[in-house]
C-alpha cells in the first residue's frame, strides 16, 4: 500500500496524467480547461514563492501579470515583433518594478504590506486605462494570424498545452531547489518569524526582495503567456484585482507555501469555475466573486494550510488503519 | 576585551529604562545580569543584541562598533541571543529549525545539516520532532541550539532557563556550562538566583535603569543597595546566610519593579 503511494510514483504519475491529458482528453473543450488549469498553476506558483514561502501575502501580483501580458502585444503593437521579444522585456520590466516596490513596502509586515501592494496595483491599472500608448479603455491586441511559429498564435489549442507544461516544470524545478538550499529555508524562517529570523543572521529584506524578484518574474511570464494565448489584453484582466485574487485563492487552496500546492488548487478551481459558468450560463460571472468569497471563508475558517496539509494529515491515518486491519 | 559598552542608555519618552550602563567582558567569562522586574535588564539586553537602538552610549565588540549595528550584522559578527520568550519555528522540524542558524556560515546544505546534526546531539534534542510539538523546555533548548549553530563568541541568553521544572533546570545548568566550555563567553540574564550562583563569576545588579552593584555573587549578595532594591528596606534584611529570594517565586518582592 505505502509503496504504490510513495511521492516518486505519486509525482510520477502525476507527470504522466498532465503529459497525456490533451491526447487522451482531445476535445477542445477538455484542452481548453487543461491549458486554463496550467496557467492557473504557473501564476498561484510564482505567486507561491514570496506570498507562500516567505508569507509576504502581496494582493497586488495583477502587477506583474500585467506587465507581462501588455508588453509582448504592444511591441506586436508597435513594432509588429513577434511576441516572444516581449517576454523578456516583461520579465526585466517585472524584476525592475519589484525592487521598486519592495524597498518602500517590505518595510510594512503583515497587512499592511498586503494593503499598500492592492494600492499600487489599482493605481498601474488605473494609469493603463488612460495611457493611449498601451490602448488605454480598450486594449491591445496580438497577431490575428499567425505569420509563422514564431507568432506563438495557434488554431490547436495543443502547442499552448505543452509550452505552459514546460514553464511550469521549470518553475516548479527551480522552486523545488529553492526549497532545499539556504534561500528556501530562509524564507521560510522570515514567515515563522522575522525577529528571530534576524537574530540567526537571516539577511531579512535582501531575502524577501530575492523572493519578490524572483516571483515577479515568473508572474509576468504567466501574464505573457496569457495575452499571447488569448490573443488580446485590457487593463483589467491585466491588472485587476481579481487577478491578484485569483492567484493567492489557487495557492491557498491547494497549500501556500508548499511545492505542489498551488498546481493542486489549480487542479480543483478551475474546473469548479468553468463548471458554474457552464452551469448558470451568461449570468455566472458574478456567481466566481461568491464562489471566491465561499472559498476564502472556508479556508480560513477550516483548513487554513490549504488541502495540502490536510491531505499529509488525512493520508497517514488511512496508513494506519490499512496496516491495523 | 571582547564586549565593552560604555554609558548605555535607552529612553522611552521621558521614562529612562536604562540609563549610563557600562558592562564591560572578558572573553570566557560568564557574566550575569539580575535585578527586579522592569529593572531594565532586558532593554540593556536588547542593546547589546542589536535589537534596541541605544538612546547614548557606545557598544565595541570585537574592536568594532556595533552600537548602531542591525540583528542581523550582530549574529554575523559572533553575537548570538535568546529571546525570554521562544521564537521558535513552529512549522518547522528540530533540525530545520537549528539549520537556519547553520546556514550563516555554513552556506551549503549538506554542511549546515552535519553542523545542525552535530549541535542538536549537542543539546540533547531529537532531529526530527516538529518545533511544535515541544514543550517550554524544549523550546528553551532548540532556541539555544539554534543560536548555537550560528557559531557565536558571544552568547547572550535571555531567561533561557526560567519555568523549568528543578530537574529540568540541573540539565539546563549542565548545557550552559558544557556551551562554556566549547569556549563561548556567556552573558545571562536570570531571575533564579540558583543559576547565577552556581554559573556566574561576576555579577551586575539593574535596578530602575541603573547599575547599582557589580562583583561577585557573594559580595553582590550581601549589597545594602541590592537587598533594598528586592526587598524594599534595608531593614528588612535577611539573616547571614540566606540567600535573597529569587523574585519569580512570590509576588511580595515587587518593592522595586518599575514597570
Amino acid at each position: 500500500m505505502k509503496s504504490i503511494l510513495s511521492p516518486r510514483v505519486g509525482l510520477f504519475l502525476l507527470a504522466a496524467g498532465l503529459l497525456f491529458y490533451p491526447i487522451v482528453f482531445s476535445g477542445a473543450f477538455y484542452r481548453d480547461i487543461g491549458v486554463a488549469v496550467l496557467l492557473a498553476a504557473i501564476f498561484a506558483s510564482a505567486w507561491n514563492i514570496v506570498g507562500g514561502y516567505a508569507g509576504q501575502v502581496s494582493v497586488g501580483h495583477s502587477m506583474f501579470f500585467g506587465l507581462g501580458a501588455y508588453t509582448p502585444l504592444l511591441f506586436y503593437t508597435l513594432w509588429g515583433w513577434s511576441p516572444i521579444a516581449g517576454i523578456p522585456a516583461g520579465i526585466l520590466l517585472s524584476i525592475a518594478l519589484a525592487v521598486v516596490i519592495g524597498m518602500p513596502t517590505f518595510r510594512l509586515t503583515g497587512h499592511y504590506f498586503s494593503m499598500a501592494t492592492i494600492a499600487v496595483a489599482e493605481l498601474i491599472r488605473i494609469f493603463a486605462g488612460t495611457w493611449n500608448l498601451v490602448g488605454a479603455a480598450i486594449g491591445l491586441q496580438g497577431p490575428a494570424t499567425a505569420r509563422g511559429w514564431w507568432d506563438l498564435t495557434f488554431r490547436s489549442e495543443l502547442p499552448y498545452y505543452y509550452i505552459f507544461l514546460a514553464v511550469l516544470g521549470i518553475l516548479l524545478t527551480i522552486t523545488a531547489a529553492m526549497e532545499r538550499r539556504r534561500f528556501g529555508f530562509y524564507l521560510r524562517a522570515i514567515k515563522a518569524g522575522e525577529r528571530a529570523a534576524r537574530s540567526l543572521g537571516v539577511p531579512v529584506r535582501q531575502t524577501k526582495m530575492k523572493a519578490l524578484a524572483l516571483s515577479a518574474a515568473f508572474t509576468s511570464v504567466a501574464g505573457s503567456l496569457y495575452a499571447i494565448k488569448t490573443g488580446f489584453i485590457d487593463p483589467d484582466s491585466g491588472f485587476g484585482i481579481l487577478v491578484s485574487i485569483q492567484m493567492i485563492i489557487v495557492a491557498a487552496l491547494g497549500g501556500a507555501g508548499t511545492l505542489f500546492g498551488p498546481l493542486l488548487g489549480a487542479l480543483i478551481l478551475v474546473p469548479l469555475q468553468t463548471a458554474t459558468n457552464t452551469w448558470f450560463g451568461g449570468g455566472g460571472s458574478g456567481l466566481t466573486y461568491i464562489l471566491y468569497g465561499g472559498i476564502i471563508v472556508l479556508i480560513a475558517r477550516f483548513e487554513p494550510g490549504g488541502l495540502f496539509e490536510l491531505w499529509h494529515r488525512v493520508v497517514p491515518e488511512r496508513w494506519r488503519r490499512a496496516h491495523a486491519t | 576585551m571582547l564586549l565593552d559598552a560604555k554609558n548605555v542608555s535607552k529612553t522611552f519618552g521621558s521614562f529612562w529604562a536604562v540609563s549610563g550602563a557600562d558592562l564591560a567582558v572578558e572573553e570566557g567569562e560568564i557574566i550575569g545580569l539580575i535585578g527586579p522586574n522592569g529593572a531594565g535588564k532586558s532593554t540593556f539586553f536588547n542593546c547589546l543584541a542589536g535589537e534596541t537602538l541605544p538612546t547614548a552610549g557606545r557598544i565595541v565588540f570585537n574592536g568594532a562598533d556595533v552600537t548602531r549595528a542591525s540583528p542581523e550584522a550582530h549574529a554575523r559578527a559572533g553575537i548570538g541571543r535568546t529571546f525570554q520568550v521562544p521564537t521558535t519555528f513552529e512549522d518547522m522540524t528540530v533540525l530545520d529549525n537549528v539549520m537556519v542558524g547553520a546556514f550563516l556560515r555554513h552556506p551549503h546544505r549538506n554542511d549546515a545539516r552535519d553542523h545542525a546534526r552535530r549541535i542538536v546531539d549537542l543539546t540533547g534534542l531529537k532531529a526530527d520532532q516538529q518545533a511544535r510539538s515541544l514543550g517550554t523546555p524544549g523550546r528553551k533548548r532548540l532556541e539555544i541550539a539554534r543560536v548555537l549553530a550560528t557559531d557565536p563568541q558571544l552568547l547572550l541568553l535571555d531567561e533561557s532557563l526560567a519555568g523549568l521544572t528543578p530537574t529540568e533546570l540541573h540539565d539546563a545548568i549542565a548545557l550552559v556550562r558544557r556551551i562554556h566550555d566549547m569556549g563561548i563567553t556567556i552573558v545571562i540574564v536570570e531571575h533564579i538566583m540558583e543559576v547565577i550562583m552556581t554559573l556566574t563569576k561576576r555579577l551586575l545588579v539593574f535596578h530602575q535603569g541603573h547599575v547599582i552593584a557589580s562583583g561577585t555573587p557573594e559580595t553582590v549578595v550581601k549589597n545594602e543597595a541590592v537587598i533594598e532594591a528586592y526587598l524594599g528596606h534595608a531593614q528588612r534584611r535577611p539573616p547571614p546566610g540566606v540567600p535573597i529570594p529569587a523574585p519569580h517565586s512570590g509576588e511580595g518582592f515587587s518593592g522595586g519593579g518599575s514597570d
